[in-house]
């Protein structure tokens, strides 16, 4: 009798395992499919009623369209990209290894000033910043974009960093050191090559955050000067002038998301390292 | 060696040619001086001696050992390495070797890069001859077939030998071990001593290693440094540190089972000097009245177990609460008066079912420690 209740809940949990399991794997990818599908589809087709997941006409109209309009955005984003994750990873790193196995004066103060600007809505920066970068003659270039990120992208970057430093061997550099290193060939020879998962995994987030933050580089940016492709997609669906062609913000869409999936492939097996170290 | 040093070597009378590292007045404080971690360190160590510093935890054995390596810089005193003042020097300019209480080999390299690691960093020897060395010590530490695992693939006792292979293949002027194989199950441990002592005889280096167990001390080292309270109380050989104690720690520290120690009250009579606790009286004869200098007052008198005689004749009375088998010897736990004492006798002579003993002590067997836990005869 209790034999039998036991296997019918166990069926019913697996079962309710593989609901749940497709029913995230559908909400991710009957969008895909047809953010997908769209972008292939000639403009008559975008409105015609009924739901069809293969394009009657399959047309490249979009993507051809979609590859001369991203030429330029796309250069930007992966200026504004790389250049946020270099400056951050040499200020971050550093910072992040200090204050996990360091002492000095006033660090839990600062490490807490850091972590609680992370908690406070970005766009309350950006009327400040907006400003000071028009005065010093920023606004509008790459540089000021890569220094504006970094408001917020050190403080997270540190905060996932240092309980990784925090985390490793007590003497470590303690040991190199006693066999020949100083304390900075201790970090770059020792470290730094343990804490290599840690480090990839905070270079790709700031890669992507660069790569899609929109709100700073929205309001630092112009037409004439370097602005991201994020921000183009965005005026797009705008649609300023008549009817929005959604093929072609289809295939931007998928475009951009290319880079950020190719180096996740390449960071994935750090980034699962970097995530549950012992 | 650089003429500058040896000048600073001629300075130096305290230091006579062998002595291979010196200590001099060495204080160490952490928090802004509000907690003192070692104070009045005073050591010579020769070359091919074996030191061990024992003591309670907490009373600053590793901090002295840091501040011989560099880890630490000490406020005041100072420290030199053969004849060469290297006090305020970085570790790696100090060629020592230390070997830590927890494991710390690199987890990102081998065993035989962590072995090489130091050759790399500090020599421009050619790779053949780092290779050579490196055989060469895990062929005396019995590793060889473990040089191309990861550290993460050994055990305990094999990382720490790991540990001991990169600091031999640097053939440092002294190696400072701490605690290295508190980590390790007793047999291990015990195997890993014995190795150790060997090794270090084979090396013919000076050797510091720290230890909080006296037994460990006791059979490991040719010089034993005894601390407590961040001081040095007694340095000695196994046999003196053992047999005549410099003061009440020392004689309670070390030894198994511990030091007798009862409070008694030091009388000079009209036949002599007497010394006498709730329980019994002895008289002083007169050569050892003679060196406590007319000393009154309250004592400390300190019997080792081993010297406590029990038989039908003494000068006291005793229960016997617990007879403790240890192999060739029993411990037999006794109360007299409100004390507890413990003798050591040969097994089997006290029958199980006795209760009471009479106890008997060797007059010349005995310490007497003064208030302040200065030894007084
Ligand atoms: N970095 C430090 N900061 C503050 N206090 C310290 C520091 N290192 C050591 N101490 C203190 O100095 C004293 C001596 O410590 P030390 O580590 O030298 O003792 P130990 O004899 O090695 O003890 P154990 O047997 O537990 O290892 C202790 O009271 C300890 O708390
Ligand atoms: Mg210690």
């Amino acid at each position: 009798m209790t034999h039998n209740t036991v296997k019918a809940s166990d069926y019913a949990f697996t079962l309710l395992r593989y609901l749940t399991l497709f029913g995230l794997l559908g909400t991710i990818l009957i969008p895909l499919a047809f953010v997908i599908s769209v972008s292939f589809r000639p403009p008559e087709e975008f409105f015609t009623s009924g739901v069809y997941l293969i394009p009657k006409n399959p047309s490249l109209e979009a993507w051809e369209q979609a590859l001369r309009f991203l030429v330029e955005p796309l250069k930007n984003s992966l200026l504004i990209a790389s250049g946020t994750t270099i400056v951050s990873m040499l200020i971050a790193v550093p910072g992040a290894y200090v204050f996990g196995r360091k002492e000095f004066p006033g660090k839990d103060i600062i490490y807490y000033a850091l972590f609680v600007s992370l908690l406070f809505p970005h766009i309350l920066l950006i009327a400040p910043i907006t400003d000071i970068w028009f005065e010093i003659k920023l606004y509008n270039t790459v540089i000021g974009m890569w220094l504006a990120l970094q408001v917020f992208v050190i403080p997270f970057m540190i905060y996932i960093l240092r309980d990784y430093f925090e985390k490793l061997p007590q003497n470590l550099e303690e040991a190199a050191q006693i066999y020949g290193c100083t304390e900075f060939t201790a970090f770059v020879r020792v470290v730094l090559p343990i804490a290599m998962p840690a480090v990839v995994a905070v270079a790709f987030l700031a890669f992507l955050i660069g790569w899609n933050e929109f709100l700073f580089a929205n309001m630092l940016t112009s037409g004439q000067g370097p602005r991201p492709a994020i921000v183009e997609l965005f005026l797009l669906t705008q649609g300023t002038s008549g009817n929005v062609y959604w093929g072609r913000l289809m295939a931007i869409t998928l475009v951009l998301g290319t880079p950020p999936t190719v180096l996740y492939l390449f960071a994935r097996s750090y980034l699962g390292q970097a995530f549950n170290i012992t | 060696m650089p003429p500058k040093a040896a000048q600073e070597t001629d300075k130096q009378s305290k230091s006579s040619p062998s002595t291979h590292v010196l200590i001099e007045d060495m204080r160490k404080t952490f928090d802004d001086g509000s907690i003192v971690a070692c104070q009045d360190i005073n050591l010579s160590i020769n070359e091919d001696e074996f030191v061990v510093f024992v003591g309670p935890s907490g009373c600053g054995k590793t901090t002295t050992l840091r501040c011989i390596a560099g880890l630490e810089i000490p406020d005041s005193g100072h420290v030199e390495i053969q004849g060469r003042e290297v006090t305020h020097l970085k570790p790696k300019d100090r060629d020592v070797a230390f070997v830590f209480q927890d494991i710390t080999l690199f987890p990102h390299m081998t065993v035989r890069q962590n072995i090489q690691f130091g050759l790399d960093m500090k020599t421009s020897l050619s790779g053949s001859e780092k290779e050579e060395k490196v055989r060469e010590v895990a062929q005396m530490l019995g590793i060889e077939e473990l040089l191309d695992r990861q550290p993460s693939a050994l055990s305990g006792g094999q990382q720490q030998r790991v540990s001991l292979g990169r600091a031999m293949v640097m053939d440092p002027s002294a190696f400072l071990l701490d605690e290295p194989f508190s980590a390790l199950d007793a047999n291990l441990r015990d195997r890993m001593r014995i190795e150790v002592k060997k090794l270090q005889q084979k090396l013919n280096k000076s050797m510091i290693f720290v230890t909080h167990d006296q037994e460990e001390a006791m059979t490991l080292g040719d010089k034993i440094v005894v601390m407590n309270d961040g001081r040095i109380q007694q340095i000695g050989s196994p046999y003196e540190i053992y047999n005549e104690p410099a003061n009440h720690f020392v004689a309670q520290f070390i030894g198994s089972p511990s030091t007798n120690l009862m409070p008694c009250t030091l009388e000079a009579g009209r036949d002599g000097i007497s010394i006498s606790s709730g329980f019994f009286e002895l008289e002083l004869p007169p050569d050892l009245a003679d060196q406590i200098n007319g000393y009154e007052g309250r004592v400390d008198l300190g019997v080792r177990p081993e010297h406590l005689e029990l038989g039908e004749d003494g000068i006291f009375e005793a229960d016997i609460q617990v007879v403790e088998p240890h192999g060739s010897r029993d411990a037999v736990y006794l109360t007299a008066g409100d004390r507890e004492l413990v003798a050591v006798v040969d097994a089997g002579v006290i029958p199980q079912d006795r209760d009471t003993i009479q106890v008997d002590m060797d007059i010349d067997k005995i310490w007497l420690f003064k208030e302040s836990g200065e030894r007084l005869l």
